[in-house]
């Protein structure tokens, strides 16, 4: 403990040089799941007893923990206004990545995660107060932001947050000709491109929607009908959840 | 406080939730009198603690701690590392405690929460003056390569008494944590050899044996908060904010005294009280080793 | 913020309503735009371009760097955006630091494509010089002068012209490095790559007021949208990103027709553009 701490490395083995060309688009998926389908999916209400709201979320090895306090006092260099404000902000524990060092910040995912929920609360309820978003991302397996938003939207309504409809995301890798579904960080690593949406099942809107990569429009249509098709799957799922939740405090 | 005897006269017509914002010290003092805590607990026992271990799968060992609502995720990670040149034969251990936003509503992103610095600083001092970890066992080869063990313990829940949960989570993700076996490759790196054993092995693993740590005098704490001669364990925030003298002790599982910590606060500890808070952690420490040793056979188990 | 009354946003609203915007132009009408390039002689390439008020100016500079170890047969770009504190009372302090940040990742998402690198407007393998030890980082810096609404397409065409403009230094490597040694390079100042910007997207955004969608709004409009898309389209009519703004839902329906308006517009975009980067680059060789 000598006050300066030494460079250290992760003894991993290095990436193993990338399969032959042929094989990389191969008929069957690292975790032997089918191109559509998803990853099973986990989430529970309340995961956090001092937050107004909290939800957790589990998609295969990604492990999310949301957390929303508010309505509170917004800060004070804050000028009036007649609409509530949402902050938003997502981070990653040191060990949600396989290699420590490498410190993944993704600083763009709180931007993003406002953008996709935005559209959803009706921020009218709460005037001149702030409502603050707070994630934490415990362990990483791909899909990360997605897994978010669904999350977030989850811990809103456990907090009683007005909204328009849940907003839950769904991504979707393109590699070579084909399209996976819910990508692991695998998958992800080696895309071509990639296709993230966020919507409104119930009100058949699109919160927010980003594509990444070379795409023509007939895949973009295949890949959004896909992606939406899991967002309608993910939604019984948080519905669920909340009824469940609300049917066991009411025993 | 501004109207102790309003409180007296009032109380009667008030209803109880209101009673207890308004005037919570107040509130506490009667349940105190009954010998009985808000949430029912008697005034020296413990929340209900609960560990799993190997929670996050990305790591070398993980423990989640939640003594009541208090929730601690410890992490560790392993790397390699040249030995410094004073101790050729020891590895490292990095600890860190973080607090992130969604723990409480104290914290916000990018402002630190206060307690955060105090609680890794008690941490280092309690796991490394312990003597638990024995840095020798972290030693690969003798000058050249020794394992940095990154100890990570993230605050989910803060509830109170965060010092004990991440004491446990701490030494619980110790327990679980497997040394990955490696070998030496051509350019002198340390390299992980895969478990499956597919690749044809070329090369003997240099630590074969030393897959785990031998613990030794694993430290348990456990927190009190003093009030008026009462003596309180294990407080909740709530407990911990509206009476606010703490008193931390950590014994270690020979009951050693490791740790002792008293931080100020209003109220002055009769050394009789203080040993009153070392027995109290004492019977804490053995219903921590059950806990402790239940997980571990858990998931010996699986 | 533009502080517009009742009247002016009902006017606007109105007016795009009627395919008459106030500045006289249709809905897919875009400003007059204006290049210039080579503005910025210290760096390798440079464009200043103009979209009416909205004054941008980007910048590429080329340094020698090592490669990354996951990526060793590949260079490295990046984007970074600044928000004159000049172009808008918003972006004083910290105000602008948010919308560089977006700035940025958009950018950095239409110009580099997938992770596999597939649908890149710069071909990141062409950036290497010596497989896993020396290759071309690309520094690219865009400066917002003057703000008046479209930001992302304005830089967007500015960061095309810029790395139009942009010439590679040749590099002679010095043979017999071998094992761990950095090779020594030799960079000439003589001779330049010109820089292959075919395949560099152009990036078209869609603003929605009321029910219709507009190209290249004013700050004025940009006020008053309940959403905007920004589809960035390459020469060959590929989407090569997309990003939604702005809170309100759509319709995936809504979203797709966008797509094949953008789509549309790009092309005289492309044209515009480029017709507007070889003036200016003969512009720049008279001098």
């Amino acid at each position: 403990m000598a006050g300066k701490t030494p460079t250290t490395y992760s003894p991993s083995p290095r990436l193993k040089s990338k399969p032959a060309k042929n094989d990389a688009y191969d008929s069957v998926r690292p975790d032997g799941r089918g191109f559509a389908q998803c990853r099973p999916a986990f989430m529970r209400t309340g995961a956090v007893n001092s937050a107004s709201g909290s939800a957790y979320a589990e998609f295969g090895n990604t492990k999310v923990i949301v957390s929303v306090f508010g309505p509170r006092e917004s800060k004070k260099a804050m000028m009036y206004s007649d609409l509530g404000r949402l902050n938003c902000n997502v981070s990653y524990t040191t060990f949600a990545s396989p290699s420590r060092a490498q410190g993944s910040d993704h600083k763009e995912f709180s931007t993003m995660l406002h953008k996709a929920l935005e559209g959803a609360i009706i921020l009218e309820t709460f005037p001149k107060t702030t409502v603050d978003v707070f994630a934490l991302i415990l362990e990483s397996g791909g899909g990360d932001l997605p897994v978010v938003i669904s999350c977030a939207s989850l811990a809103l309504a456990d907090a009683g947050i007005m909204m328009y409809d849940l907003v839950v995301s769904a991504s979707l890798s393109c590699l070579g000709p084909n399209l996976v579904i819910d990508p692991i960080n695998e998958e992800e690593s080696r895309e071509d491109g990639n296709l993230m949406i966020s919507c409104m099942p119930s009100r058949n809107e699109v919160t927010q929607l980003i594509i990444t990569g070379e795409w023509s429009t007939p895949k973009i249509n295949e890949a959004m009908r896909l992606c939406l098709d899991a967002c309608t799957k993910l939604s019984t799922i948080t519905r669920t959840c909340l009824k469940d939740a609300a049917s066991s405090t009411q025993d | 406080m501004g109207l102790p005897d309003a409180a007296g006269d009032l109380s009667s017509e008030m209803e109880v939730d209101a009673f207890r914002r308004l005037f919570p010290l107040r509130f506490h003092e009667r349940h105190l009198a009954e010998s009985i805590r808000p949430d029912g607990r008697p005034v020296g026992g413990a929340r209900d603690t609960s560990l799993a271990l190997g929670a996050v799968g990305s790591s070398d060992g993980s423990a989640l701690a939640k003594i009541g609502s208090t929730t601690m995720l410890a992490a560790v990670k392993m790397e390699v590392m040249t030995p410094l040149s004073e101790s050729p034969e020891e590895g490292c251990i990095a600890i860190e405690f973080h607090m992130p936003p969604i723990c409480s509503p104290l914290v916000r992103p990018g402002r630190p929460a206060d307690a955060a610095p105090v609680v890794a600083k008690q941490l280092n001092d309690t796991i490394v003056s312990s003597g638990m970890i024995n840095l020798k066992e972290l030693s690969l080869v003798s000058g050249k390569a020794a394992w940095m063990a990154y100890l990570d313990i993230y605050c989910l829940d803060a509830d109170g008494a965060l010092f004990d949960a991440a004491l446990l989570s701490a030494v619980a993700a110790l327990s679980h944590l497997r040394i990955p076996q490696v070998s030496l490759n051509d350019d002198g790196r340390v390299v992980v050899v895969s478990e499956e054993g597919e690749e044809k092995i070329d090369r003997e693993p240099v630590n074969k044996e030393k897959r785990k740590l031998n613990l030794t005098n694993i430290p348990f704490s456990l927190t009190c908060v003093l009030h008026k001669g009462y003596i309180l364990a294990d407080p909740t925030a709530e407990e911990e904010s509206i009476m606010g003298t703490l008193v931390t002790v950590a014994l270690d599982s020979s009951d050693q005294l490791v740790s002792l910590y008293k931080p100020g606060g209003p109220v002055l500890a009769h050394t009789s009280v203080l040993k009153d808070c070392v027995e109290l952690t004492k019977k804490r420490t053995v219903e921590l080793q059950k806990i402790l040793a239940e997980a571990i056979s858990d998931m010996d188990l699986e | 913020m533009v502080g517009l009354s009742a009247g002016e946003k009902h006017f606007i609203q109105g007016g795009i309503a009627q395919d008459l915007r106030t500045d006289g132009r249709k809905r897919l009408d875009f400003r007059p735009i204006s290049v210039e390039t080579g503005i910025i002689p210290q760096a390798s390439g440079s464009a200043r371009v103009r979209i009416g008020a909205t004054d941008v100016i980007a910048s590429v500079k080329a340094e020698l760097g090592k490669p990354n170890a996951s990526q060793p047969d590949k260079g490295k770009v990046s984007v970074h955006i600044d928000c004159s504190a000049t172009a808008e009372p918003a972006f004083e302090g910290r105000g602008g630091e948010e919308l560089s940040a977006e700035l940025s990742v958009s950018l950095q998402r239409c110009l580099l494509g997938g992770k596999s690198g597939s649908g890149a407007g710069i071909n990141l393998s062409s950036l290497i010089i010596v497989e896993g030890k020396v290759c071309w980082d690309l520094y690219i810096d865009g400066l917002v002068v003057s703000s008046d609404g479209n930001l992302l397409d304005a830089l967007g065409a500015a960061i095309k012209s810029a790395l139009s403009n942009t010439g590679i230094p040749k590099v002679q490597v010095a043979v017999g490095a071998s094992g761990d040694e950095q090779p020594e390079v030799d960079v000439s100042d003589e001779e330049f790559l010109q820089f292959d910007t075919s395949s560099v997207p152009i990036i078209v955004t869609l603003t929605k007021i009321g029910r219709h969608y507009i190209v290249d709004a004013t700050a004025d409009e940009e006020s008053l949208m309940s959403s905007a898309v920004s589809i960035s389209i390459n020469r060959r009519g590929q989407i090569c990103g997309l990003t939604k703004r702005g809170g309100a839902g759509l319709d995936p329906s809504v979203i797709l027709d966008m797509i094949s308006v953008a789509k549309h517009v790009s092309e005289q975009l492309m044209s515009k553009l480029d017709s507007e980067i070889a003036a200016a680059e003969a512009m720049e060789e008279d001098s």
